[in-house]
């Protein structure tokens, strides 16, 4: 708070002070008081006129300084109230009590779309349920019926699929924790993506190295089957048309960290759209000239390990390979043993 | 010939489930009254449970539960809750696999044969014609001599065998296979079968594997 401000805003009250003393000074004058009295009258009045504005000024200084170094010093503005003291002068406490209300009613309002959020949550993922019954029913029929072709069983993956990443966006978007960490083995998690995957990845040929993945490391393994899909579902979107396609999948162990790379032979990404691929909505010039892209499936799984404590780099060179590595801590306290 | 008793409330997946199963060469029996689903099903006297967990009545955890004071009848559950901690909940009250719908049928069909194998050891067969089977070296030998089969080829070699006589298909074959974490292309099976066919030629079993055109292998 500064002081020359406070009284550039007391102007008013100072002028009017001033007045009234020019008229008790013109007053006293004509009665024929002597002027040494008249000074020290002036004296006092104006004793009592400084005396009055500096108590009024550190008053609402301890207030508003503490006001502004806590305004300053918190994470979350909105529990400024609650830290703050009422202060021991009326206007502070005025406005104290409206600064209560208004966070209040703001807390009201955010619990009720918090309500409304997580009420959405149950019911998409309540609806996922519902809805991969019909799909596992087709799914059962175009199996008993050899005769209605393998094209329906693909389509019907791709709804499966489309399902899937409804259902993990919702998961990435809510703070619930609705995940199970736990001891899990790459290579276990690999191959029941692998296995449900075979025919996709069969049909493009896709040469698959799965090296040193017997490791395991503390996450969720739904969790990270469903980002391995992800991955080596975008690998599949963009390999290059000059070679072989091929997928490497291995892990590197170091002293405090485990880290999964799943390297392609694809087209790679520019280096321009690199920093970017990670963030909402982005797709890049791959999404633009390629496959098309809906810019979610990477901030996903940036979300997921967000969540999940991992760490999740890209690294690729233009039309030479993409590898998307995820690290995950090695923390031993973790371990149930 | 097992029998499969199916636990599952959608009457398309039900039915659908059923004939699957049937296909396969299983006896199957449905709930139909979730009213009093534990004691249909300790009276089915079936060989493997596949219980769902979205059921009428009683949850299928807690019906699991249940199921396994009584006995030791393998169980499969099938939900479409894709979710860890439902996982490791079924697991920890006994049950002997977990699949998430939808589920691709060929895989659920190894996961049903996988554990009928491990519960019911007699049902593994060690020899083939005139030859013993050594699965933890990978070699069949004949008393004299040993032949010593790559992993691939041990595992069709299994696969073919466990179902003597009747077709397995490509996708079966694969499918195992990948299971086994060996992802290989089609071209290699083509491969991989036509050497473990001149290996066994060459061991005094001419003409073992026979192909049955668009539909797969069977083994004589």
């Amino acid at each position: 708070m500064n002081f020359r401000k406070f009284l550039a805003d007391k102007i008013v009250s100072v002028i009017i002070s001033l007045c009234a003393w020019l008229i008790i000074w013109d007053f006293l004058s004509a009665f024929h008081i002597r002027s040494g009295q008249i000074a020290i009258i002036g004296i006092i009045y104006f004793m009592a006129d400084i005396l009055k504005i500096l108590l009024e000024y550190f008053r609402r200084k301890t207030f508003y300084t503490d006001l502004i170094s806590n305004t300053e010093n918190l994470d979350k503005k909105y529990l400024l109230s609650a830290m703050t003291e009422s202060p021991n002068f009326y206007e502070g406490q005025v406005f104290y009590d409206i600064l209560c209300e208004t966070n209040k009613s703001m807390c009201d309002n955010i619990a009720e779309y918090r309500r409304h959020s997580t009420e959405f949550k149950e019911y998409i993922e309540l609806w996922v349920h519902e809805v991969k019954l019909p799909v596992a029913s087709l799914l059962l029929m175009c199996h008993n019926n050899p005769e209605t072709s393998e094209k329906y069983s693909e389509q019907l993956r791709r709804i499966d699929d489309c399902i899937e990443n409804v259902m993990y966006y919702v998961r990435s978007e809510n703070a619930e924790k609705d995940y199970l960490i736990k001891e899990v083995s790459l290579k276990r998690v690999f191959n029941a993506y692998a296995v449900k995957n075979r025919e996709e990845l069969q049909q493009r040929n896709v040469i698959i190295k799965a090296e040193n993945l017997d490791i395991t490391v503390m996450t969720d393994s739904k969790w990270l089957e469903y980002i391995i899909g992800q991955v080596i579902g975008n690998s599949m979107k963009y390999f290059s048309p000059d070679r072989e396609p091929e997928i490497n999948i291995y892990a590197v162990e170091t002293d405090d960290t485990i880290t999964l790379h799943m390297r392609d032979n694809g087209i790679g990404i520019p280096l321009s759209d690199l920093p970017y691929i990670f963030e909402k909505s982005y797709t890049g010039e791959n999404g633009r000239t390629h496959a098309k892209s809906t810019g979610m499936g990477l901030y996903i799984i940036k979300k997921l390990c967000e969540s999940l404590g991992h760490d999740v780099k890209a690294c690729s060179v233009q039309n030479e390979f993409t590898d998307i590595s995820i690290t995950f801590g090695k923390n031993n306290f973790m371990k149930i043993e | 010939m097992n029998k499969i008793y199916i636990i599952e409330d959608d009457k398309s997946i039900r039915t659908e489930l059923a004939e699957l199963l049937k296909n396969a060469g299983y006896e199957t029996e449905c709930l139909t009254d979730f009213s009093d689903s534990k004691r249909h099903i300790l009276e089915s006297e079936s060989d493997l449970i596949l219980l769902d967990i979205n059921i009428p009545v009683v949850n299928g955890e807690t019906l699991l539960k249940e199921i396994r004071r009584e006995t030791d009848t393998p169980v499969i559950m099938i939900t479409s809750r894709t979710s860890e901690t439902d996982e490791v909940l079924s697991m920890s009250y006994g049950a002997d696999d977990y699949i998430t719908k939808p589920y691709n049928p060929t895989i659920l069909l190894l996961r049903i044969s996988a554990v009928l194998k491990r519960s019911y050891k007699e049902n593994i067969k060690t020899s083939y014609r005139n030859l013993q089977i050594n699965t933890a070296k990978g070699s069949l030998s004949d008393g004299n001599d040993e032949l010593i089969l790559t992993k691939n080829e041990m595992i069709i070699f299994q696969l073919l065998l466990d179902h003597q006589g009747q077709i397995v298909s490509r996708d079966e074959l694969m499918t195992t296979l990948w299971d086994n974490e060996e992802y290989i292309n089609d071209n290699a099976l083509t491969v991989n079968i036509s050497r473990l066919r001149s290996k066994l030629a060459d061991f005094g079993c001419e003409n073992a594997i026979e192909t049955r055109k668009k539909q797969g292998y069977i083994l004589i």
